[in-house]
């Protein structure tokens, strides 16, 4: 038997190639053109990791930085940590199924990747949504915007080192998915939509809960909204960081908020109506800036014309049934139906393919949160890795759409 | 369901298309050859009659014979979405040009068509997995890839270890074979 030799130091099996160094792992030999460029270490930059488990990443998100000192040079994020492969659980489930899968995509404000799903099935079934179901569905829909907003100022103002926006924030936030839990049963998921209307008819508990809540939601919100607003630490932090022009904006699909900071006024409510939106009076705010301070204040403006979108949904809300007439199983007939909807972030959009079974053939989710993911790769050359926490969270991405 | 745009567009692009333009609801559609993309693309999006600066999506579609990429397109001159589908994309060679070259952000949507069908764009600079790990073989959203409890169904005995779960081979299939073509 003889005795195993130590390793040793010179063998040069052991030692890591140098262009290695750095990285916890190997990295894959077949590279494409973009990783060729960015594993190729200049002069005085290292890499380092940032994530998966890390508190201003949003999620589970690991990203890989390249940096010269304190300064970013470029950055590779890698995704699908929280990945369930939706779409192909959505081709082997049922269309009523499918609405509960969908809910944990956008766990912030999930009402709205169930709508463009609903609406694109709708399509394919040639149904009619009751009036007042489709009003229910804006005024649960601007609710939820709110909070999706409101959670956005909390944690914007968190990773920028504030702490007491978020103990306000959540205050706001907490009221409104107590009022919609009261009609949903959930916090968080609530799977209400349902094809042909909505789970449920609005209760009174909702009604008392949000008119004592409208009763003051102006004020309070704007109380919340000023402890930022001009605050001059914040101000001078996010102004002028991460700045996207107009035309970065297009090239790069942007959607909702980040896009209307760049100065397009581009709102699918508007663009592209649906729902009851045509008769619905609001403003689209825009921005030209296009800075973290712009598309932080433009979601501050949109929280004012939602108040003002509810505000007109309970006044003009009518009476009549909240679902349409549809049998338990559904098989629409073949055909395609895409369907967008403009949500907190930006555009959810859904195309369905129907072979007439009661399962869909083909179900894609487009969800705005990856691709303002992308934008931080393009944004973030170039500032400082603290910078990296401010202008991702001004994109405002949730790791559970951009996953899937 | 927007007419006067239906025309527009068999006018501009009488010989690329591959079927009639279609309307259906607040969608207009239209069917090209994967390689005439960039060219189409490129009229649709600096043509001043068109304008379809935004894109909406990009979506790969195994249709269980062959492949598709559907694009989904927003300009201010109609009020209909336009989808435009490059159709008849072999399963042994799908290849397509990609439209990174005007619109940046496609890049990691087809990634995404990469990962989920191995549809390979030409012209993408970053193409690889974004989902998946990179020792992942299989494409999963391919209609021949079966979830595990429909391993006995597919093709050559089973899938990779790597995928496969702890399911017997004798389970009772769940999902139907779909490979009908979506009309």
């Amino acid at each position: 038997m003889t005795t195993p030799t130590r390793p040793s130091l010179d063998d040069p099996s052991l030692t890591i190639p140098l262009d290695h160094a750095g990285i916890f792992e190997p990295i894959p030999l077949a590279r494409t053109e973009r990783q060729q460029e960015f594993y190729a270490l200049r002069d005085g930059e290292m890499l380092l990791n940032m994530g998966p488990q890390h508190p201003s990443t949003h999620g589970v998100l690991r990203v890989v930085l390249k940096i010269s000192g304190e300064q970013v040079v470029d950055l590779d994020p890698v995704l699908g940590y929280l990945h369930r492969g939706v779409e192909k659980i959505a081709e082997n489930s049922d269309f009523h199924h499918i609405i509960s899968q969908l809910d944990p995509l956008e766990y912030v404000a999930s009402l709205f990747c169930e709508w463009s799903p609903v609406m694109s099935f709708e399509k394919l079934l040639d149904v009619q949504v009751p009036r007042r179901a489709e009003y229910i569905r804006v005024l649960t829909g601007e609710l939820n915007r709110i909070a999706s907003h409101m959670l956005f100022l909390g944690w914007y103002a968190l990773d920028l080192g504030g702490i007491t926006p978020i103990l306000w924030s959540f205050a706001e936030r907490d009221e409104i998915v107590e009022m919609l839990a009261a009609i949903t049963g959930a916090k968080l998921l609530f799977n209400y939509f349902r094809i042909g209307g909505v789970n449920g008819d609005l209760n009174h508990e909702f009604m008392s809960r949000l008119g004592d809540w409208m009763s003051r939601a102006g004020a309070q919100l704007e109380a919340g909204m000023g402890l930022l607003n001009e605050n001059e630490i914040f101000v001078r932090r996010a102004r002028g960081l991460g700045v996207l022009d107009r035309e970065t904006a297009l090239r790069m699909c942007a959607t909702g908020p980040n896009l209307r900071a760049s100065g397009v006024p581009f709102d699918i409510r508007r663009a592209h109506p649906y729902s009851v939106y045509p008769e619905l009076e609001f403003e689209i705010p825009t921005r030209r800036e296009g800075d973290s301070l712009a598309r932080y204040l433009l979601r501050m403006d949109e929280v004012r014309q939602s108040l003002r979108i509810i505000d007109q949904c309970l006044h003009q809300m009518p009476d009549g049934p909240v679902m349409a007439r549809l049998p338990r199983l559904l098989r629409p007939r073949p055909g395609r139906a895409y369907s967008a909807v403009e949500g907190p972030r930006g555009q959810y959009s859904c195309y369905a393919i129907s072979d007439g079974t009661d399962q869909p053939f083909r179900l894609r989710i487009h969800d705005p949160s990856f691709l303002h993911l992308q934008l931080v790769g393009l944004l973030m050359p170039g500032n400082l890795i603290a910078d990296t926490m401010a202008i991702m969270a001004s994109l405002d991405p949730v790791m559970g759409g951009v996953d899937k | 369901m927007d007419r006067a745009f239906r025309a527009l567009i068999e006018r501009t692009f009488g010989d690329d298309l591959t079927g009639p333009v279609r309307q259906r609801h607040d969608e207009t559609e239209m069917r090209i050859r994967p390689g005439d993309v960039p060219q189409v693309m490129r009229t649709l999006h600096d043509d001043p009659r068109l304008r379809f600066e935004y894109l909406g999506d990009l979506a790969g579609v195994d249709t269980g014979t062959d492949f598709q990429v559907v694009y989904h397109l927003w300009s201010v001159v109609t009020p209909d979405w336009l989808r435009v589908v490059a159709d008849g994309i072999p399963r042994d060679q799908p290849r397509i040009p990609s439209i990174t070259f005007l619109w940046k952000g496609a890049e990691w949507m087809e990634r995404e068509a990469y990962d989920m069908f191995g549809l390979v764009f030409e012209g993408n600079r970053d193409l690889r997995r974004i989902y998946l790990p990179d020792e992942f073989v299989s494409f999963p959203l391919r209609k021949d890839f079966h979830l595990p409890d429909d391993a006995s169904r597919s093709p050559g005995g089973g899938v990779r270890p790597m995928e496969d779960a702890a399911t017997p081979a004798d389970a009772a299939a769940t999902t139907v074979r779909r490979t009908a073509r979506a009309r």
